[in-house]
């Protein structure tokens, strides 16, 4: 039966496009999964009014997953607009945290404003740990493990990156 | 155990009730007894080798972060009870010894190459391994022949040559002043196989590295061809006397040189005077982990750590009775070593040592203590190693290091912390390091010292 955590890995892996392997290695001195998962299990709750709705989508996803679905298939089906208003935008925001490090917060439109988006950083750890940098297959502002002169040569494939 | 009696002659006429209860009592009795073995019989205590360990023993069948952290700081403490060895005249470990013997000897790493000798000026061809290198002038007046054998010539008043460095600069580094107001010290040396490389390679020099002009890459000790690859050593030194007791370090005689290069105003002088080992690092290159391994000892008397009752009534680089006293900041400029007194730097350990590495330093000093009673070598411990948990990986030449941070309160004093790019982190500030030419000069700064 898996954990939590493996539906959140799972689920992130699904949503993000990137290898479970990345997300949490192995070998994971930096564990930013460790910090996500309860951030994301308690905004959730407390945004949606639904205690209950973390252990759902994640039931939804071992579901999915025990059908040998494709990773594709189960993305879609995870944010079908038919699982409600509520379940989509958490799995949205999952992707948002998981690319930017941030947690999103959604202004409603109101007659003179347009509606928005503003974000909250959640820690150091989740800037630097945050999934843009690698698709841009750069690295944060502030934040490179590069060496000198890194920049005269290409990048990696972004494969090396996602690790798909 | 006593409960092992409660089964005399008399009492083996049990009904089916009793029969059940007997044997319950017997399963428990075994599974206590079996828990009592475990906890009587004490674990053998590690084994003190001469041998550099080549690589590391991984000994988990479904290694993990912490079974691999363990395989990693024991190999931490092998490498530092070889290297702290009794050692022959020719550097080679006197095997007629064990460790914590013939005290006032030299020890292995003793007879690596300071860097003073290997980065001379004008870009000098160094002497060969094993041939001893000329004194600074101002030192000269102590004729080498008639030094104690092992004097060192300790010439730096920071981590790196001179305070004023590049590689120094972005960082709050500063020179550590004892508790005597005095100016720790600090040399860096290399082991023969990363000396030649240096000398065959010619990158000794400025003009050698334009024609290298390429990566360096130091050999890498190999458990297939079974031979030592690079190794460097970097160590922290107080003078003895005042408040610093002999008996409790591992001492050598030093030439302590005031390089007038390292700060403006610093005179040159030398004296030859006893020095105490306080800190020590050793980054080993091995096959495995071509980012090094990065292993940190300290003396254990050197500083309380951070948010923690002080527990010893004494300590090398922190005054319980100094309330005033700021932590962890260097002392104002200017700097100048040749200063007769300097107001002490207040240190406390910001990452804490952790439980486990507690416990295999309390492991490792059973054996020292079982191999020599009052071994100086019990006055030293391990604080972490760190090392590649993805030693191949093609985003991330560090490697992605665990832990994450290391610091060493001698040598790393002011840039201890949890601060990425900022708090010291061996494998990810050596990763910048380049030769005069700006190629990748393999995690060392070393080869910046080129003239």
């Amino acid at each position: 039966m898996n954990t939590d955590m493996d539906n959140f890995i799972g689920l992130s892996a699904v949503l993000t496009g990137f290898n479970q392997s990345v997300l949490a290695p192995e070998l994971d001195p930096v564990d930013i999964k460790s910090e996500y998962l309860p951030f994301f299990t308690q905004k959730i709750a407390q945004e949606s009014n639904n205690p209950l709705l973390v252990g759902q989508i994640f039931q939804k996803y071992a579901a999915l997953q025990a059908k040998g679905l494709t990773s594709q298939q189960i993305g879609e089906a995870m944010l079908d607009p038919a699982n409600g208003d509520s379940f989509v935008l958490a799995c949205r925001k999952l992707i948002f945290m998981w690319y930017s490090g941030a947690w999103p917060t959604l202004i409603a439109a109101t007659p003179t404003e347009p509606a928005s988006t503003v974000s909250d950083l959640i820690s150091e750890n989740t800037y630097t740990s945050s999934l843009v940098w690698q698709v841009m297959q750069s690295h944060p502002m502030g934040d490179s493990n590069y060496r000198y002169g890194y920049w005269a040569k290409p990048p990696v494939p972004l494969s090396d990156y996602t690790g798909n | 155990m006593k409960i092992k009696h409660i089964f005399s002659p008399g009492q083996r006429k049990y009904g089916v009730f009793p029969i059940i209860i007997g044997v319950s009592l017997f399963s428990l009795i075994q599974i206590l007894n079996a828990a009592d073995t475990r906890s009587t019989a004490a674990p053998p205590l590690p084994v003190l080798t001469p041998q550099v360990p080549l690589e590391i023993t991984v000994t988990g069948t479904k290694p993990t972060l912490a079974s691999l952290q363990q395989d990693f700081d024991v190999f931490s403490w092998q490498t530092f009870i070889a290297l702290n060895w009794p050692a022959n005249a020719d550097g080679t470990p006197n095997t007629n010894l064990t460790i914590g013997q013939a005290p006032n000897s030299p020890v292995v790493w003793e007879s690596y190459r300071e860097s003073r000798t290997i980065f001379l000026p004008d870009g000098a061809t160094p002497a060969p391994w094993g041939q001893d290198s000329p004194l600074p002038d101002v030192c000269k007046k102590f004729d080498a022949k008639y030094l104690p054998p092992g004097t060192m010539r300790l010439t730096q008043v920071g981590k790196t040559a001179n305070v004023l460095d590049e590689s120094g600069e972005p960082f709050k580094t500063g020179p550590l002043i004892d508790q005597n107001g005095q100016y720790a010290r600090f040399a860096i040396m290399t082991n023969e196989s990363m000396f030649n490389y240096i000398l065959t390679n010619k990158i000794y020099s400025k003009e050698g590295q334009k024609v290298f002009n390429a990566d360096a890459n130091f050999p890498a000790s190999s458990t297939t061809t079974q031979q030592l690859g690079s190794i460097m050593i970097k160590t922290a030194w107080v003078k003895m006397g005042g408040k610093y007791d002999p008996a409790k370090f591992y001492t050598t005689y030093a030439l302590v040189y005031n390089n007038p290069a390292e700060e403006p105003g610093v005179k040159p002088s030398c004296v030859l005077t006893q020095v105490g080992l306080v800190g020590f690092h050793i980054a080993h290159k091995t096959a495995s982990e071509p980012q090094w391994v990065w292993s940190t000892f300290e003396h254990v008397d050197n500083v309380p750590t951070l948010g923690q009752k002080p527990a010893l009534p004494a300590y090398n680089f922190f005054d319980a009775n100094c309330k005033a006293c700021k932590v962890n900041e260097p002392p104002p400029r200017p700097w100048n070593p040749g200063t007769p007194y300097t107001k002490p730097t207040q240190v406390e350990r910001v990452i804490a040592i952790t439980p486990e590495a507690q416990q295999l330093n309390a492991s490792y000093h059973q054996a020292l203590a079982a191999a020599v009673p009052d071994s100086v070598w019990l006055n030293y411990q391990l604080v972490s190693t760190q090392w590649p948990t993805n030693a191949q990986s093609k985003v991330d030449p560090t490697g992605v290091p665990a832990p994450s941070f290391l610091a060493n309160t001698t040598l790393e004093t002011y840039i201890q912390g949890h601060v990425k790019q900022t708090s010291s982190s061996c494998m990810a500030c050596h990763n910048n390091a380049t030769t005069t030419t700006g190629n990748f000069s393999d995690f060392t700064y070393l080869l910046q010292r080129a003239q």
